[in-house]
């Protein structure tokens, strides 16, 4: 028992790490530059230098406290991010910046190596051994500009690292400015809408007639009988059917079809055994769930409706 | 005393009166008719009293500043607002109503479920004639979900595609949801032979309860697996019908079919009525959304009255064949159109009752439209 317990508790604590695990490797190096040029950033003590922009690729905020940057694949917790800054939390499809000065003790989003053309840049997950992602920066990268990652858009979650390097784009998420949007790219290739409705029926039908065919092939066939009360056997003598014709006649003639609705619907909760719970012709009593004294139900007014 | 009248002249600007514009007292006007709908003729009143109560109250002339208003963020009604803006009200009441629809009809019949398909041409006809006036595409596919006859769908729909549009289209398919047995009555009678009319169905076979466990279970993952983007509703859908025919959950299942559904029902209608204020609701769009979603309903009958003609032609054991007074009820407006089957069946011959045959497609229209708005949420959210 004691096993079944610690072999619960070990799955448990693997889950949740896999869950941390897997929130962290949603981040990407999207973007880098090591050698500014006049008109580069400059960073929170007025100095122009390289910078790395992390972004994260999910539809989650991800906490990056703990990661590790470095560009030295021989020691992955070169330049550790600092745990207990609320600014780690990176939303989502957000971007954020560490400038490479060198000096990791200047503050939480600075890291401590300093980018150089040919270097290659490492995201390290925060169990110091996990790379999460990486970046190369070519050796003949002019000053002023940058290598970066880019999707189509947005929402995908593959970007892809641009062959040349660009003009530096930080803090802003790398994609295609002008790219259209679903409903602006639909309305290129399909301004009439036929494209659109003829493959949305195609799949409403499809999904339906799926579970059509997957409940005709296996389930749609008559329920087997439950045993029916003994009915005592109607000897040849007794006029049966012409007797069971007369009583629906005179039904018929007297009541109308509600009656044979209302004895259809007695007869089904009778074999159905949805009136008496435990057995045919025992009624239990439900005891109530509240004394009177404490039933609020019984101190409201009753209206009539 | 100079004080005193400046004070009063202060106060008389706060008051509705010195804010009032015409489109207001319209509004008031509209909601005033939707709660005389609902209490007199008892036209959908579970929604239509929450949702004119709303348009009063958020059509009231208020100085803006105040933090009250729909529009204004933190007052109370714009947090209750965000149910409907985020999108997590439908869901929920998605899970009230499967927790108490009973999918017996369908999987007695299963034949019955591309009724249900059917009947969602009207969200696309609806589609097409949207873009054919004009709109983008998003808002476009955000009007024709109307068609789709089922309230949360639109409001989840439309706040993903085109949150601008909900106000007028939320109130557009409820409004006429309510209006169900007007619209589709003529539309079944023209369609319809009085011989057509007068089939009857054979008695719907009993469905065991293992059936019923299965089918949330094996209906969820083929949906969800061929549209997950509609994930939000058809999970709920499933996930409710499964607490009410597991057995072991019926706790959890009273509580999504009873208070759960009933207290985000009043909280979805009135903050949707709330979110017809009239300089963001009185528009040329807005009458074009109720015109497009009255013609969504109309193509979509009609598609379901037709399809159940289109599948007689294949039957050819007379007494298999489908009554086409059921097609109508492909629409997902549970169990208004079903009803409307079986009163127009009943009209012609009283003894045939068409209601259990008609809840098959309608709840197959439940889970259809819920998988239209998947796609057009895939295609252009």
């Amino acid at each position: 028992m004691r096993k079944r317990i610690l072999l619960t508790l070990v799955l448990l604590v693997a889950t949740f790490a896999g869950a941390r695990a897997q929130n962290v490797i949603d981040l990407i190096i999207a973007e880098a530059l090591a050698v500014p040029d006049s008109t580069g950033i400059v960073d929170d003590y007025g100095r122009r230098g390289g910078w790395i922009e992390i972004f994260n690729t999910s539809q989650g905020t991800v906490n990056f406290a703990g990661c590790y940057l470095t560009d030295d694949r021989n020691n992955l917790k070169k330049s550790l991010i600092p745990k207990g800054d609320l600014r780690t939390k990176l939303g989502p499809r957000q971007t954020t910046l560490i400038y490479a000065s060198g000096e990791g003790k200047d503050g939480t989003f600075y890291a401590g190596f300093r980018l150089r053309p040919g270097s290659t840049v490492y995201l390290v997950s925060n169990d110091g051994r996990t790379v999460i992602d990486s970046l190369v920066l070519p050796k003949d990268l002019p000053a002023g500009l940058s290598v970066s990652k880019q999707a189509f858009d947005l929402r995908q979650r593959e970007f892809e690292p641009l062959p040349d390097p660009t003009v530096p784009s930080p803090g802003i998420p790398n994609m295609d400015q002008d790219a259209a949007s679903k409903a602006q790219a639909m309305a290129e290739k399909d301004p009439h809408g036929f494209i659109l409705s003829l493959v949305a029926v195609t799949v409403v039908f499809s999904a339906l007639a799926i579970l059509w065919f997957l409940f005709w092939l296996f389930f749609d066939r008559p329920a087997k009988k439950k045993r029916s009360p003994v009915i005592p056997s109607i000897t040849k003598e007794s006029p049966s059917d012409e007797i069971a014709a007369a009583i629906a006649l005179a039904m018929d003639m007297e009541q109308g079809g509600d009656v044979y609705a209302a004895i259809a619907l007695a007869m089904d909760l009778y074999f159905s055994d949805t009136v008496h719970d435990t057995e045919s012709f025992i009624l239990t009593m439900r005891p109530k769930e509240s004394a009177a004294w404490n039933d609020k139900k019984q101190n409201f007014r009753k209206l009539p409706r | 005393m100079e004080h005193v009248f400046q004070s009063l002249a202060q106060f008389w600007e706060y008051t509705g009166f010195a804010n009032c514009s015409w489109q207001n007292i319209v509004m008031i006007g509209i909601g005033i008719i939707f709660i005389t709908l609902a209490i007199v003729k008892e036209w959908e009143p579970m929604l239509l009293v929450p949702i004119g109560f709303g348009m009063i109250v958020g059509n009231i002339p208020m100085f803006p500043g105040l933090n009250i208003g729909i529009y204004e963020d933190g007052s109370v009604l714009s947090i209750l607002y965000q149910g409907v803006k985020q999108g997590w009200y439908p869901p929920l009441i998605f899970l009230g109503i499967g927790a108490m629809t009973d999918f017996s009809a369908l999987i007695s019949q299963p034949r019955l479920i591309l009724i249900g398909a059917a009947a969602q041409m009207g969200i696309f006809g609806a589609y097409l004639l949207a873009l054919a006036f004009g709109f983008a595409p998003n808002e476009a596919g955000a009007i024709g979900i109307i068609g789709g006859a089922d309230g949360p769908t639109a409001i989840f729909l439309s706040s993903k595609l085109a949150p601008d549009l909900m106000g007028a289209i939320a109130v557009s398919a409820y409004s006429y949801m309510a209006l169900v047995p007007v619209i589709q009555k003529p539309i079944m009678l023209l369609l319809t032979t009085k011989k057509e009319r007068l089939i009857r169905m054979p008695a719907p076979r009993q469905v065991s309860q293992k059936e019923k466990i299965i089918f949330p279970i094996v209906g969820f993952l083929t949906t969800a697996f061929i549209v997950p983007s509609g994930l939000p509703l058809l999970g709920m859908l499933f996930f409710g019908n499964l607490l009410k025919e597991s057995g072991v959950t019926r706790r959890l299942a009273n509580t999504a079919s009873g208070p759960l559904i009933d207290v985000v029902t009043t909280l979805i209608g009135l903050t949707v009525g709330a979110s017809t204020q009239a300089d963001k609701f009185l528009s040329a769009k807005s009458l074009l959304i109720f015109g497009l979603g009255l013609l969504s309903f109309v193509i979509a009958t009609t598609c379901g009255v037709l399809f159940v003609k289109l599948m007689n032609l294949f039957i050819h054991n007379p007494a298999k064949k489908i009554n086409p007074l059921i097609g109508n009820a492909g629409v997902s407006a549970v169990p208004d159109s079903a009803r409307v089957s079986e009163v127009v069946g009943r009209e012609i011959d009283p003894k045939n009752h068409l209601l259990m045959h008609a809840m098959g497609p309608n709840v197959a229209g439940v889970i259809g439209s819920a998988v239209a708005a998947g796609i057009l949420l895939a295609f252009l959210g």
